[in-house]
């Protein structure tokens, strides 16, 4: 019996043993040559947290795409020289917590972009704005990200902003005075998309006739959508993923709802209009990437990106080409590669032009930008005038 | 020095293997009476959301919370396991799976308390608030050379290897005694078992509720290290992959538990310089795993060899076996 404790001794001692020897290698390898110099380009190691295997890989990869592409690019131009350290979460806050540790005690990393999922940012961003780096989330929308600290960012448009300004339009097109809404209560982002919903809805003065919820990965909404049909409201409101949201829209219209919908961020995608075909018209989003924006940029960046990786970039790889300009910028301006003169400047960037339009931080470091709103018309997304 | 040495990455990981030990120990010990839960996840969501809880609303320590935690994971254990127990085998699994995803279910619809899927975030942390403690009575981590973060991380780190010393130290008690007799019997041979007088009913409550205490236990650990839980923690992905941990390392003896949930939870990390890949090698490992040792790496078998081996090597007898090979 004894021995068997002993021996359990000797495990969890060996282990530590192992975990003290491999951190001996990495933390002794150099940290004085990452300062640039004052006449050269500023050069810095930035973070990158992101989500690349696992169900959302889809959503890592396109943001990873982004961020290689705007780095070529930034390079090229000679302002700053920075060099990306890729690490994977997994889409768990556990792996996205110790590799956000990985980066952070790393002294040549100034900052981090990332983790991709609203979830894991909850869990990273408090450890670094305690250890002082700064993070700037490009697809974490859901409330409360940056006013978790001074060092938290994001670039990525909350709801918060996106939903009024869809609903406002819509109001004043179709003259909407009943709503109903429609979400998924099992997931973060249709869920923090639907308390907004409800928050600008009340604040509008809408009657909202009733609030239907539905589940992840549901094929079935009839019941649902039976007694949102017979209380005929002027709009629909759905917060769901692009997947259910398809699935939504072509239900509603085969029972003969003709009503619009109106949805978050989430069903903003081109795969809408793949799944659901003819019944995606009339589906109104606000959003920050409109990809036939008449634009030398937008364009260029469009091209450039298919070119590279065979497919038409997304709205996340497009916030995250912004947000790594973003970081060159700030760079640039706080002239040397520390992390508290990175994070002063960064807080002051205004009135960037990038591809989604121009871009500030408000003081918590939330995002200040005009949304686009769409509308899908004749299979296709066109600006809702 | 020890500031260079101490990097709070590798502490952050050593800190979530000790979390997935207890994990790993929880379901050894329902296995070591032959009783396959799968509810682990839902244990742990229940003790990660009641310390949550009382600790964001009542300002209770920490410590308290836990217990809480834990002992709350325990009450539902007993109240699920008398009824659920009456199954066997697969459908226990079942059922114990369809009780995770119920507890799931209720964090997501309970709105009022949980704040459903949005999750709980501000849950005091464990390092950060032993931090201020040790400020408070005028300690500062500089004074021995760590950084603020280090430091926290380290204290978190000893105290969780401290939880786990105990744990395994009593567990292996349990399993010399009485009552771990008891659960290899019934999981021989359930029958031969009663008619041998045991009270089987009781057994088989007992180490269920163990093994939710625990659960519930690692679960509170988890939200106080992690800061922040939301539902999609304690999904069924939970359950298999603590599952795995017991399984992979072997569900005979208790060491086995401690070394699948240290070495999977290693795993990814140490494969990190693969990137997309390293999911790739840890399933295959998992494949091989199970075609050529199903009874996990470590089994008695192996414990025997390790500690004839560890015996002759003290040389306690001399030229005894030169003697055999001449």
């Amino acid at each position: 019996m004894r021995r068997v404790i002993k021996k359990s001794y000797l495990v969890i001692t060996a282990l530590m043993l192992v975990l003290l020897a491999a951190c001996g290698e990495g933390s002794g390898s150099g940290s004085a040559d990452s300062k640039g110099s004052s006449d050269g380009p500023v050069s810095a190691k930035i973070g990158v947290i992101s989500y690349l295997t696992g169900p959302g890989a889809a959503y890592g990869e396109a943001i990873t795409n982004g961020f290689n592409l705007a780095l070529e690019e930034v390079n090229e131009k000679g302002d700053v020289n920075i060099e990306l350290v890729v690490e994977d979460s997994a889409g768990k806050q556990e792996q996205a917590l110790t590799v956000s540790q990985k980066l952070m005690s790393d002294d040549e990393i100034v900052a981090i972009l990332g983790p991709t999922l609203s979830t894991e940012m909850n869990v990273v961003a408090p450890e670094a704005d305690i250890n002082g780096i700064s993070i700037l989330g490009t697809s974490t929308t859901a409330a409360g990200i940056p006013q978790i600290g001074d060092y938290v960012f994001r670039n990525s448009i909350p709801e918060s902003l996106a939903i009024p300004a869809a609903l406002e339009k819509a109001v004043a097109a179709y003259d909407v005075k009943k709503v109903a809404i429609l979400y998924g209560n099992d997931d973060l982002f249709t869920q923090s998309g639907f308390d907004t919903m409800k928050k600008v809805a009340e604040d509008m003065n809408l009657e909202i006739v009733t609030i239907e919820t539905f589940q992840k990965g549901q094929s079935d909404y009839n019941a649902q959508l039976t007694k949102i049909k017979d209380l005929q409201p002027d709009l629909i409101l759905a917060s769901a993923l692009y997947n259910e949201g398809a699935v939504i829209m072509g239900q509603a219209r085969k029972m003969g709802i003709d009503t619009p919908f109106l949805g978050g961020n989430g069903f903003n995608s081109p795969k809408v209009i793949e799944i659901a075909g003819e019944a995606a018209d009339g589906l109104i989003v606000a959003t920050p990437w409109f990809a036939e924006k008449e634009n030398s940029k937008v364009q260029a960046f469009v091209e450039k990106y298919k070119a590279k990786y065979g497919m038409a970039p997304d709205q996340f790889a497009a916030q995250a080409y912004d947000a790594l300009y973003i970081y060159a910028e700030a760079l640039k301006n706080a002239g040397e590669a520390d992390r508290d003169a990175f994070r002063d400047s960064l807080a002051e960037i205004k009135g960037l032009e990038g591809i989604l339009g121009e871009f500030s931080f408000d003081k918590d470091g939330d995002v200040i930008m005009d949304p686009t709103v769409l509308i899908i018309k004749d299979g296709k997304f066109q600006i809702f005038e | 020095m020890l500031g260079e040495i101490l990097n709070p990455y590798y502490l952050q990981v050593a800190a979530f293997i000790m979390i997935n030990i207890i994990l790993a120990i929880s379901i050894y010990i329902t296995l070591s009476s032959g009783q396959l839960s799968l509810g682990s996840a839902g244990f742990m969501g229940i003790g990660a959301y009641t310390s949550a809880l009382l600790t964001i609303h009542f300002e209770l320590p920490i410590i308290v919370g836990i217990l809480a935690g834990a002992v709350v994971a325990g009450i539902i254990g007993i109240l699920i396991g008398i009824p659920a127990l009456r199954l066997q085998g697969v459908y226990l699994a079942i059922a114990t799976l369809g009780f995770g995803e119920v507890v799931r279910i209720i964090f997501v619809n309970w709105e009022s308390v949980t704040r459903g899927s949005i999750g709980l975030s501000g849950i005091p942390h464990m390092g950060r608030e032993l931090l201020r403690f040790f400020k408070d009575i005028g300690f500062d981590p500089d004074m021995i050379g760590l950084k603020n973060n280090q430091f926290i991380y380290l204290l978190v780190l000893l105290i969780l290897v401290l939880i786990n010393i105990i744990l395994i130290w009593f567990f292996t008690r349990q399993n010399k005694s009485r009552i771990g007799r008891a659960f290899a019997a019934i999981k021989m041979d359930e029958k031969a078992a009663e008619a041998m007088g045991l009270n089987i009913t009781y057994y088989k409550v007992l180490s269920f509720a163990q093994g939710a205490v625990l659960a519930g236990f690692a679960g509170a650990l988890y939200a106080h290290v992690l800061a922040y839980i939301s539902p999609a923690d304690f999904a069924y992905h939970r359950a298999i992959e603590i599952l795995i941990f017991s399984v992979f390392g072997g569900s005979e003896v208790i060491l086995g538990a401690v070394f699948g949930a240290t070495f999977l939870t290693l795993l990814p990390e140490a494969l990190r310089f693969i990137s997309e890949y390293r999911y790739m090698i840890y399933g295959a490992i998992l494949v091989l795993m199970m075609a050529f040792r199903p009874q996990g790496i470590i089994d008695a078998s192996v414990l025997n060899w390790f500690k004839k081996n560890l015996k002759s090597k003290r040389g306690t007898n001399h030229g005894t076996r030169i003697n055999k090979n001449n």
